[in-house]
């Protein structure tokens, strides 16, 4: 597990470090996504989640599924295009878990992708996402997790 | 002006209009901005008598909607967060649209805190006590003044408040399924306690024009730029057509709605030496966090703004958490009671979390009765 100012970051998962989103691909070909640490850490206690409805087309950086927390609302936008699979029942229930888990329990949609190879492609992975993200994180002003 | 100059704003005033067309027009700036094609902005903006739920809400949640087709108020869906609230000529709306390299960091809380500051001074140009009150409210003596709440889009952000130049209390009871008591004099006196308006405290109503020059005024500087009037931009206006088609419709308002969910509120009662306390709760569809509470009964407390201070405390505290946050509050909190312990309000509120839902649902029966 790779760590950035207190933030955890799983160096096997793919990010994209603008829209601070990262995915992996299952063994099955799907790919999960969610919000990292970090963007859980500036949105504070989450509170609601709505994902985009099970079959519907989410072109990549596009919402996948609304956030809210402390009144502010915002998009989760998918790394990589595709068709929602799934979304994560337990969410609705407690939004909350992308906070305490937010690269296990806390995942936002499963989708199958259009083409992971050259999506993908452009995401960050390993030693190099680490480093995107103390440079965001040091654009950005941020304290730590 | 779709450049954006450093240190000058847009100041855009888009007058009285629908609930509809307002929250287009939230939608719209708001992805301008972030394609690049919208400048930053401070706007002004003002409702025919709206209601007005959060991006997440339930309609039926939140809403008496027979009340507000019979009153002729509009319904509509914000695009950013937080509670439902009533909206009609009275009150001023305020908006800014920035980024976040603009405001310094991409924290939302700090964003929030800092923009709520600046209003807050506004307002204090006005001759009134305003003060920022974690996390989105602005309060004068502990009674909210402004509510406010936020969207973003990347790196783009929306982040709106209202101020409540006069304000008809028994207008919101009765389109806002509120825990308040069942609509009667003692409801409007306590939600009185909680909320109040520049009309009362001023004891004259400053004209629209005096209030956005002292808000104006307090955004310039604490964000030290100045301002230029300014219209919509050409790209700006078409999207708004666009967005329009796609906002006044059934669609987008009831897109999130639970018929049938009514407003489960749930009540305890807890008598304590120095009185009776009774809590009204309200927790969120999944019931693991509270998302409102309102606290009353014959106790004594000094300020008497402890209670909408705890209150406010309390909003989004997962249920497990309740206890501890009381604890929190008041372990920095300098109040006196009479013959009443911190453990008194964590009582009646664990009271009210053990309550089955609907219990204390006195509400709905505010509709008919009031």
């Amino acid at each position: 597990m790779g760590t950035v100012r207190g933030c955890d970051f799983p160096e096997d998962l793919y990010y994209n470090v603008e829209n601070n989103v990262w995915a992996r691909r299952e063994s099955d070909g799907t790919v999960t996504v969610g919000l990292t640490a970090y963007a859980a850490s500036l949105a504070g206690q989450i509170v609601s989640y709505t994902p985009k409805k099970v079959g519907k087309d989410v072109k990549k950086d596009k919402s996948c599924a609304t956030v809210e927390s402390g009144k502010w609302v915002g998009p989760a936008k998918v790394p990589v295009a595709g068709e929602v699979m799934e979304t994560n029942g337990a969410l609705v229930a407690k939004p909350g878990l992308i906070n305490e888990d937010p690269y296990g329990a806390g995942w936002l949609v499963k989708i199958k992708t259009v083409d992971w190879d050259v999506d993908s492609s452009g995401l960050k992975t390993g030693a190099d996402a680490l480093a995107a993200f103390e440079v965001k994180m040091e654009s950005e002003g941020f304290g730590g997790c | 002006m779709t450049a954006r100059r450093p240190g000058r704003w847009r100041l855009l005033d888009t007058g009285l209009r629908g609930a509809a067309e307002n929250i287009a027009l939230n939608r719209t700036l708001l992805e301008a901005h972030q394609e690049g094609h919208g400048p930053h902005t401070l706007r002004f903006l003002r409702f025919s008598p709206s209601a007005l739920v959060g991006f997440h809400q339930s309609v039926c949640r939140e809403l008496r909607e027979d009340y507000c087709r019979s009153a002729g108020i509009e319904i509509q869906r914000r695009i950013t967060g937080g509670g439902a609230i009533y909206f009609d000529e009275a009150q001023l709306g305020w908006e800014l649209y920035l980024d976040k390299a603009a405001l310094g960091s991409a924290d939302m809380r700090a964003i929030a805190a800092r923009i709520c500051e600046a209003a807050a001074a506004g307002l204090r140009g006005l001759g009134v006590d305003a003060r920022f009150r974690p996390r989105n409210d602005i309060e004068v003596d502990g009674r909210k003044i402004s509510g406010t709440g936020g969207a973003f889009d990347g790196d783009s952000l929306l982040y709106q408040g209202t101020v409540l130049i006069d304000f008809d209390v028994e207008r919101m009871l009765r389109v806002l399924r509120v825990p308040a008591e069942k609509l009667s004099d003692k409801a409007v006196r306590s939600a009185r306690e909680r909320v109040t308006s520049l009309r009362e405290l001023l004891g004259r109503t400053p004209p629209v024009e005096e209030v956005r020059r002292c808000l104006t005024g307090a955004f310039a500087d604490a964000f030290g730029v100045s301002f230029e009037a300014g219209g919509l931009t050409a790209h700006e206006e078409a999207k708004f057509r666009d967005v329009h088609a796609e906002i006044a419709t059934p669609e987008w308002v009831y897109q999130h709605n639970e018929p049938g969910a009514g407003t489960p509120v749930r009540e305890g009662v807890h008598r304590a030496r120095g009185g009776l306390l009774r809590a009204r709760i309200r927790l969120d569809a999944g019931g693991g966090r509270v998302t409102q509470a309102w606290i009353t009964g014959d106790f004594f407390v000094s300020p008497a703004r402890m209670v909408p201070d705890l209150e406010a405390a309390l909003k989004d505290t997962p249920c497990a958490q309740v206890r501890a946050r009381v604890e929190a509050f008041f372990a920095d909190y300098p109040v006196q009671m009479l013959h009443l312990a911190p453990a008194d309000f964590a009582d009646v509120l664990d009271k009210s979390l053990a309550a089955p839902p609907g219990a204390g649902d006195l509400v709905a029966e505010a509709g008919s009765g009031g």
